[in-house]
């Protein structure tokens, strides 16, 4: 699994589709497959951040389901902004969105053979 | 002295841990908390981080005004601490008062207690916060806050051996120098 990180629109998809030559239908955006099986690899799940937040607002397990994915999807690339980095919110799902998706993205990055930040449309590899 | 800097969830506090671990040898290590208690959401995070710690051989200071007078509640003799955070430290000496104290004497008060720390430690790690990229705008008190942790982050980087970036838990060097 690769993992792409960094603000908003800093060209993250485009960086990937680029690098790793791949089509646009293979993308997953704000969203994953519901079942494991119904999408082939190579595979692309952009905005990961909002996926994870759509799963905190339903009372999800994000943590869990993230997992699950990439067990299935070793090859996958997964793209996600860093949210973590402003005045801590004073709405309480805000503040536990930002933690959260700030953990499951640790937790991804230790997994991941390769981790990239991109800022201005340019990736350095930090990991 | 190290400053490590980092935002929300990004792991800055577990590798500010086994780092001050990694360079404490047989020094008595101290645990500076800086963060005030209200709520069950701050008991709760403060158990997050006791639990992180445990089995790290810190002795835990309750510090959250006056830092410069942690060293007072420490022993004689060789030592190191870790001080978290100074996004804590800043919102509780400035927000003690009834007025808010303005970001100069904030700055001044907050690095010169540190400063004054560092010279009683073999070595000291701070922790403090990334909260400068949200492109928001906030009401004026909000504001001068972001201004003095950013003067604060920028004096302390400064007189930093070493600044490291935590991103998704990995250290990303941004002054490197000897520890």
């Amino acid at each position: 699994m690769k993992l792409i990180i960094g603000g908003c629109t800093q060209g993250k998809l485009d960086y990937v589709l680029q690098k790793y030559d791949m089509d646009a239908s293979k993308i997953w955006d704000g969203e994953i497959p519901k079942n494991i099986g119904e999408q082939k690899e190579p595979m692309v799940i952009n905005h990961l951040h909002n996926w994870i937040k759509s799963q905190i607002a339903q009372g999800g397990c994000p943590e869990k389901e993230i997992r699950t994915i990439v067990e299935h999807y070793p090859d996958c690339v997964i793209i996600s902004d860093e949210v973590g980095n402003g005045i801590v919110p004073t709405e309480t799902f805000e503040r536990e969105y930002r933690e959260r998706t700030g953990r499951i993205l640790v937790e991804l990055a230790k997994k991941a053979e390769e981790v990239e930040r991109v800022i201005c449309g340019i990736g350095q590899k930090i990991k | 002295m190290t400053l490590i800097i980092g935002g929300s969830g990004s792991g800055k506090s577990a590798y500010a841990e086994d780092y001050v671990v990694s360079l404490s040898e047989k020094k008595k290590k101290y645990y500076i908390a800086t963060m005030q208690i209200y709520d069950d959401e701050g008991e709760k995070k403060m158990e997050r981080h006791r639990m992180l710690r445990s089995g790290k051989g810190f002795f835990t200071i309750e510090q959250p005004v006056d830092i410069k007078k942690a060293v007072e509640k420490m022993e004689n003799g060789e030592k190191t601490a870790l001080l978290e955070c100074v996004s804590n430290l800043t919102a509780n000496e400035m927000f003690s008062e009834e007025v808010p104290v303005t970001e100069e004497v904030i700055t001044e008060k907050i690095v010169g207690g540190i400063v004054s720390l560092n010279e009683q430690l073999s070595h000291l790690v701070i922790v403090s916060n990334n909260i400068f990229e949200d492109g928001k705008e906030y009401d004026e008190t909000t504001m001068a806050y972001i201004r003095a942790m950013g003067r604060i982050n920028q004096k302390l980087a400064e007189l930093a051996d070493e600044v490291v970036e935590v991103v998704v838990g990995i250290p990303l060097v941004v002054k490197s120098g000897r520890v």
